[in-house]
């Protein structure tokens, strides 16, 4: 899957790609099929252990500090991601001719980050999100008069309410008589499939980052980490010494790891939730019996570790990861539902588009958090499904017959 | 049908071979009812396929039973000879056929639906205007509970000559109907975009099936028929209340009244 754009931009794998082009990183049967049953289990066991819902890891191995967590694994730099995506705009010849691009992600890229920083003139949303026609109409002209403008996340100018749908009903419209100007759309995945399917006959084509493979995982982590230490790091899985870091041409002929592609095969290819695992799975040392375990490959460790600075991770099944409790009703599934598909709301948007009581609102957002599925940012104003109860929530919300994105079949 | 051939059949029965039959049966009794219950108690712990799954394999695995036990009985009541055998399953078919004619055909019936599956546990099913989601697939009858929680059994028999309506059949795809009598003399068109809003932004609605507002203008006023899908068949008696809820509102708020049953009539 990897192409020449992987060397060019090394914060962006894969390049842009269209929408319908992307796929799920490959998974074998056998996981499959052990996933399937696992999570099976894990639906009747939840009933009987209700009280195992966080995180909690199952090795004893110290995590690393902050600090080195800063530097190991960095969040990606959004002026770097911004270039590389202007620059793939440019260069790609399928997307060179549009004046509006329209570029759709799953939750956690960073893209609005991104594109917010990109030197555009950034169009924010209006305060009050219940507009007329007539309303949304006007002011979208307001906002569009100038060229070069940029709406970094799409989700944050619409609810799903009767009344909160018209500012994107208008944009769209703009867009279909090609009246908006040249500007760039960035849209998380959950808001495009809902409008997707509510305008079916949506004027624009899409495009996305390319889903992280392992291969792809492994260049990328790599490059986080050597942004902030100059040098590549070196990681090792705690339980069997086998390599996850350097990327394979710079380390030579050394034994890897099947880490990377599981990880992203659990993550779904989704960048920022392998990158929340990845860093709650860096361990500072291994287990201690498991150290002299395979001496080759310590050698092989010394000479790698002496070029750069060196970590381990830990399996992904000792990762406990953050778990939707199955004995939650309709109301924990329409709120988690509701925070993707706007990308964060507040409480009292919450409650207007779920169609719940303030009180009920306030109980099961206390509930969630408690589970860490959901986390309140914006000086507590707006609530976010976390990176790590992700794949929980959407798995979850799948099986509960919610629409979600296309970013997971 | 040859009495002696029976006589000599039945003689060969010991005590013992009673009550080993009886013994087998009364496991195989046990087993059933246990596979029933923990199935129905693991199905509501589960949702979406894995719950349709499970509970399809009970009327299976309770057919197998049945099928083991009858092996395992005969030899151990009579030698499995062909005489005996003739003996015995024509006696049975006579007595049986005219004391438990509807029993059997039953469950006759019973097989077929296993082959046929003109319902599944899980399905909602509509027979002779009960409707409700099929909770059990028993030897000679379905159960389903209603939607005001009322346990109807139904024959298996019934499926010779009734007309059956499945609303999911085997899927979780029910389309739900929420509607609606409105005083003629408004914008037709603003009404439907406006119904059509109403579905989508309801949270109970699955957005990726299609959503349908239909207008028929009718002696009673214009009916309104908001066509979507839950997000899970259970979820119906809710979504229709909610699109009625939330439909009400709009007509308020665009000044057109609800024409109420009385007030049509």
């Amino acid at each position: 899957m990897s192409t020449e754009t992987d060397q060019e931009h090394p914060c962006l794998p894969g390049g842009l790609i269209a929408l319908e082009q992307w796929q799920a990183p490959e998974t074998s049967i056998r996981k499959t099929l052990r996933t399937g049953v696992r999570d099976i289990l894990d639906q009747l066991r939840a009933s009987i252990h209700p009280e195992e819902q966080a995180f909690r890891s199952l090795d004893d191995l110290p995590l690393l500090t902050p600090d080195r967590l800063r530097q190991y694994a960095p969040p990606p730099d959004a002026a770097e991601v911004t270039r590389a995506i202007l620059a793939q705009l440019e260069t790609r010849e399928a997307l060179r001719g549009r004046s509006v691009p329209f570029l759709v992600v799953p939750p956690f890229s960073g893209l609005a980050r991104s594109l917010a920083a990109s030197g555009r003139r950034v169009i924010t949303p209006p305060d009050h999100l219940l507009l007329s026609e007539q309303d949304a109409r006007s002011w979208w002209q307001r906002q569009l008069s100038g060229d070069h403008w940029v709406i970094p996340e799409l989700a944050d100018f619409w609810l799903r309410h009767r009344s909160g749908l018209s500012l994107l009903k208008e944009l769209f419209a703009l867009l279909a008589s090609d009246k908006a100007g040249t500007g760039l759309i960035g849209c998380s995945s959950w808001c495009w499939q809902f409008w997707a399917n509510y305008l079916p006959e949506l004027p624009v084509a899409p495009v996305t980052p390319a889903p992280l493979d392992g291969e792809r995982l492994v260049r990328w982590l790599d490059h986080l980490a050597r942004s902030q230490t100059g040098q590549s790091l070196t990681v090792r899985m705690t339980h069997d010494g086998l390599y996850v870091l350097p990327a394979p041409e710079q380390a030579g002929q050394i034994k890897y790891s099947s880490f990377a592609q599981d990880l992203a095969s659990l993550a779904r290819g989704n960048p920022g939730v392998a990158l929340a695992i990845w860093r709650r799975a860096l361990r500072a040392r291994p287990e201690a019996e498991s150290e002299g375990d395979d001496v080759k490959s310590e050698g092989d460790l010394e000479a790698v570790t002496s070029s750069g600075p060196g970590c381990w991770v830990a399996p992904l099944d000792q990762l406990s990861l953050p778990a939707v409790p199955q004995s939650v009703g309709r109301h924990s599934s329409h709120v988690l539902h509701a925070l993707l598909l706007h990308e964060g709301l507040s409480e009292e948007q919450l409650a207007l588009v779920t169609g719940l009581s303030h009180r009920e609102v306030d109980l099961t957002l206390g509930r969630c958090q408690r589970a860490e599925l959901v986390t309140v940012v914006d000086t507590g104003t707006y609530f976010h499904v976390t990176p790590l109860g992700y794949p929980a929530v959407r798995k979850y919300l799948l099986s509960r017959g919610y629409p979600a994105d296309g970013f997971g079949e | 049908m040859d009495e002696s051939g029976l006589q000599q059949a039945l003689e060969s029965i010991s005590s013992v071979a009673v009550a080993e039959a009886f013994a087998l049966v009364v496991i195989a009794s046990v087993l059933i009812v246990l596979i029933q219950k923990l199935a129905s108690a693991l199905a509501e712990k589960l949702s979406g396929k894995p719950r349709l799954y499970l509970l399809a394999t009970v009327p299976l695995a309770r057919l197998l039973i049945i099928v083991v036990t009858v092996i395992l009985i005969v030899p151990i009541l009579v030698e499995p000879s062909f005489e005996n055998m003739v003996a015995i399953f024509g006696a049975l078919a006579l007595a049986i056929g005219f004391a438990f004619k509807d029993y059997i055909n039953s469950l006759i019936a019973g097989l077929v639906t296993l082959y046929e599956m003109p319902y599944r546990p899980g399905d909602w099913i509509e027979v002779n205007g009960y409707y409700g989601e099929v909770r059990s697939i028993g030897i000679r009858a379905a159960e389903i509970v209603t939607l005001d929680d009322t346990v109807i059994v139904v024959p298996h028999g019934v499926l010779w000559n009734t007309l059956l309506a499945n609303s999911n059949d085997g899927s979780h795809n029910l389309m739900c109907v929420a509607e609606l009598f409105l005083e003629p003399n408004h914008d037709v068109a603003q009404m439907q975009a406006l119904l059509r809003d109403v579905i989508y932004t309801s949270p109970l609605t699955r957005t990726y099936q299609p959503v349908v507002v239909a207008v028929t203008d009718t002696e009673e006023g214009m009916r309104y028929r908001l066509k979507g899908y839950p997000l899970e068949p259970r979820d119906q008696t809710r979504f229709i209340s909610d699109l009625t809820a939330r439909a009400s509102e709009v007509c308020h708020e665009q000044g057109v009244k609800l024409l109420c049953r009385s007030r049509r009539e």
